[in-house]
């Protein structure tokens, strides 16, 4: 059961396998990964920079699972969000979750990414070519 | 109090956390009418606060009509967009 937000890349194939290896006895890991696109509305995005207010985004990722975990059983959860410079392609977020049925690990990987969306702390904006953008609405 | 910027917000004034100190039991409104004094980039970031999230001590308030006093960590955001 781990939160991570870090700037180096992550390695979703070995963090999964690991993951997948110490579940060994649940009957359904689900996993999300999220990319930087290539585009918005047509415009090329050289890069996108991620800016984090790191010790409110642990505190209300702590407060949102509390919850949710009072709501659904799950055996286990990785939570990984990179913050920093990104290139398209790179990868964003990466959720792991196990537990003994599929139903919990689907509904688990739904309501935290809400939750990025909605509450925790991480801002977005795009480079182009010749210009920047900070998103303000989700995406 | 220690208070933080992010984002646009950061940007617009042009550097990311200040320190000032207030009178016991104020609002975070009269930290923002405190903050608008220091310049015209302050004045400029905190012109619509109806797009400005505020935090204290890493929880969300709801009201600008908050109190806070000197021991309090404030954040001002733009509406976050990870995930």
């Amino acid at each position: 059961m781990k939160i991570i937000f870090q700037t180096k890349k992550l390695n979703v194939e070995k963090v999964l396998n690991n993951f997948a290896s110490k579940n060994n006895s649940s009957g359904s890991v689900i996993s999300f990964l999220g990319k930087v696109r290539p585009s918005n509305k047509e415009k090329k995005i050289k890069t996108m920079d991620i800016e984090i207010y790191e010790k409110m985004a642990l505190y209300q990722t702590k407060l949102a699972l509390k919850k949710l975990l009072k709501e659904i059983k799950i055996q286990d959860y990785l939570i990984m969000h990179r913050y920093g410079n990104l290139k398209p392609g790179e990868n964003i977020i990466f959720l792991i979750v196990a537990s003994e049925h599929r139903k919990e690990g689907f509904i688990f990987i739904q309501e935290i990414l809400l939750y990025f969306k909605k509450k925790i702390t991480f801002w977005k904006k795009e480079n182009y070519q010749d210009s920047s953008k900070w998103l303000d609405k989700q995406s | 109090m220690k208070i933080l910027y992010f984002a646009k917000i950061k940007e617009v004034i042009g550097k990311s956390e200040d320190s000032i100190t207030i009178k016991e039991q104020t609002t975070v409104k009269d930290v923002v009418e405190k903050l608008k004094l220091i310049n015209e980039s302050y004045k400029l970031a905190f012109q619509d606060t109806k797009n400005i999230k505020c935090s204290v001590n890493c929880n969300y308030i709801n009201s600008f009509q908050t109190k806070v006093t000197n021991n309090d960590e404030i954040a001002f955001f733009p509406p976050v967009t990870g995930g």
